[in-house]
């Protein structure tokens, strides 16, 4: 107990592990399901992306820190966050460009707009909140001393 | 396109915001590009939309079809118009600061312009809650580029900024609530028809009034709410100082004169002469303890900081005083400050890296070691102080005659001996810049600086053309008062009357 218990210290378990695995997808596809009922229903894309950001984490505790950051492109959660922003203000400013004001979904030349425009857009969120949790996470758990000397990139 | 532009100004920093950390998975320092060119587009919308707003009257946007009071207004008068145009030039300028000054970090471009972002959605809103949505973002970003200063005193500094700027967020929302509950609608405009029809005396509204001023009043800082304010702008990165000192207290102070005229009317003072009086003392107090403090400081930067506690004491006063001409001088200082702070903070900036000095008996001699540098110091802090015809003049001359106007001699008196304390603080550096020998060359270089370094970085022509452009700024921008007048006239007379 006393050895689990250090900070750092990462211990394999075949338990945890097996579990994680089996887990994982339905809990990312959980996540999924809760920012697609954001546009008519309790959910959204705050709620839906800690869930869906929760698998990484999940994923480091049963493999370990370090080795779930290597094998995670780190540009790829930076990308995730960006094109989050990007659709949700892209779906506004398109329908500017059609004719309509901000975010007017039924502008949109689709069948129940305002449902699909609302569900892209908390998908666009989810992404956000997954990846800022992923990013979150792992400075925290890089501790204060990265901290500090990865401040300024200067 | 020109009816869009109230939505334009904040979703193009938002935009602008992501693009930084995107491109920056491919190609190295695109932030500083990405933010000028984001930036000039939003200074080219804010001048437009003012223009707009100057001529035809004020401008409503309802984003996604939902109709007001039900949907989120966005309105832009001759008020919020002023402070766009400010927030959008003021960032733009203090870009050519960061140039050479960093941070050069993808992320501090896209912190920038979320600020900016934050900020722009706080002017342009007409809806209470929106404005605290915005109120945290402006929060969150700030908390975040203060943060981005080298030493581990910055990440402290935020840490403070942080936890006292969530109370106040929090007081406003919990304010915000209170005014919901009193009468079922959160647009401005509708508020403040409801708000008459639900009693001004009844205790929700005093409430909702208490917690929604207070929760404004510590982004303001003012005193004693201020505790977070020195150690946040002395010391954050340079840059950031320049960019929060100018800016977020400003559209905080932006915001508590939008809830006063908008939202809680004349006719709330009317009915309550108390919470006007209760106002006006936590501004006397303010300019009077802030200008104390900042007499007390050896650091220029904290120095600078609490000279701003005690400023926006006098913008506040000026909101609070009510009159037409007040609310013209309260307006004026208010754009007035933000160039004069920026451009001071940006000074000391350069001063640090040219000579390493950070305290007031440093700075001596500076006249001769960074002449220009100095001078500009010195317009700045004449400006500050009110001398004619800068705009530091222009606006306290406006908020003492209309706190005349209006008979609260009280205010008069703190008002003009706020002015002899500015002084006393001020005069201190120009006579250690002009009439104080400069330090024998073997003792600056002995002289430990703080924060590593033998404190002699590069500075760019750009970072000392930022000062030099504050201290015309300053001298300037007095000749406009009579265009805010006009301003403030068009948009008084929309102000709901009793």
């Amino acid at each position: 107990m006393s050895d689990a218990e250090q900070p750092g210290l990462y211990v394999e378990s075949t338990v945890i592990m097996t579990t994680v695995r089996v887990v994982t997808p339905f809990i990312l596809t959980f996540g999924l399901f809760i920012m697609f009922h954001g546009a008519d229903s309790p959910g959204g894309g705050f709620q839906g992306g800690v869930i869906a950001g929760s698998v990484v984490m999940m994923l480091a505790f049963a493999y370990g820190i370090e080795a779930t950051r290597d094998w995670l492109d780190s540009r790829l959660v930076v990308a995730i966050a960006s094109l989050g922003v990007l659709t949700f203000a892209g779906i506004g400013l398109g329908s500017i460009l059609l004719g309509g004001t901000f975010l007017e979904y039924h502008r949109y030349p689709i069948e129940k707009a305002s449902k699909y425009g609302i569900e892209l857009v908390e998908l666009g969120i989810g992404g956000i909140v997954a990846s800022v949790i992923i990013g979150l996470f792992f400075v925290i758990a890089a501790g204060f001393g990265h901290a500090i000397d990865g401040g300024d990139e200067s | 396109m020109i009816e869009h532009a109230p939505v334009l100004v904040i979703a193009l920093p938002i935009v602008g915001g992501a693009l930084p950390l995107l491109f920056g998975l491919f190609a190295d320092r695109l932030g500083w590009p990405i933010a000028a060119v984001t930036l000039l587009g939003q200074t080219v919308l804010a001048v437009a939309l003012a223009t707009t707003v100057v001529d035809g009257g004020a401008v409503s946007y309802v984003p996604g079809g939902f109709v007001a009071p039900y949907g989120i207004e966005l309105v832009v008068d001759g008020l919020s118009a002023v402070v766009l145009v400010l927030i959008a030039a003021v960032s733009l300028g203090v870009l050519a600061y960061a140039r050479r000054a960093g941070p050069h970090a993808d992320s501090f471009y896209a912190q920038y312009l979320l600020l900016v972002a934050g900020l722009s959605g706080m002017t342009a809103t007409g809806d209470v809650f929106n404005l605290y949505v915005f109120l945290e973002i402006t929060g969150l970003a700030a908390y975040g580029l203060v943060a981005s200063g080298r030493s581990a005193s910055a990440a402290v500094a935020a840490l403070k900024y942080l936890i006292v700027g969530t109370i106040g967020a929090s007081l406003y929302l919990l304010g915000a609530g209170y005014l919901l509950a009193a009468t079922g609608t959160l647009n401005m405009a509708d508020l403040a028809g409801t708000l008459a029809e639900a009693g001004y005396d009844s205790t929700l509204v005093l409430t909702a009034f208490g917690l929604m001023i207070g929760g404004l009043a510590v982004k303001v800082a003012l005193y004693p709410l201020h505790t977070w304010q020195p150690d946040a702008y002395a010391d954050a990165h340079d840059t950031v100082s320049t960019l929060v000192a100018a800016l977020v207290s400003t559209v905080a102070a932006y915001a508590l004169a939008r809830l006063l005229f908008s939202v809680f009317t004349v006719g709330f003072f009317d009915a309550v002469p108390i919470a006007q009086t209760a106002l006006l003392t936590v501004a006397a107090v303010s300019i009077v303890a802030g200008s104390l403090l900042a007499v007390a400081q050896s650091d220029v930067q904290r120095m600078l900081a609490y000279s701003s506690v005690s400023q926006f004491g006098l913008v506040i006063a000026g909101f609070a005083v009510g009159t037409q001409a007040a609310i013209v001088g309260a307006l004026v200082h208010l754009v007035g400050h933000a160039v004069m702070k920026g451009g001071l903070f940006a000074a000391t900036g350069i001063v640090e890296r040219r000579t390493g000095a950070r305290r007031l008996a440093e700075y001596a001699g500076l006249g001769e070691r960074a002449p220009v540098t100095a001078a500009g110091i010195a317009v700045l802090l004449f400006a500050m102080v009110g001398v004619p015809p800068a705009v530091g003049f222009v606006g306290k001359w406006y908020i003492v005659v209309g706190a005349v106007e209006a008979g609260t001699w009280s205010l008069v008196v703190v008002l003009l001996a706020s002015t002899l304390l500015t002084l006393a603080y001020f005069a201190r550096l120009f006579e250690r810049m002009y009439f104080t020998a400069p330090p024998s060359a073997s003792t600056t270089d002995a002289t430990p600086v703080p924060d590593g370094g033998n404190g002699r970085e590069a500075v760019s022509t750009g970072m000392v053309a930022v000062v030099v452009a504050a201290a015309l700024l300053a001298v300037v921008l007095g000749g406009t008062a009579p265009l805010v007048e006009q301003i403030v006239e068009q948009t008084v007379s929309t102000f709901p009357h009793p």
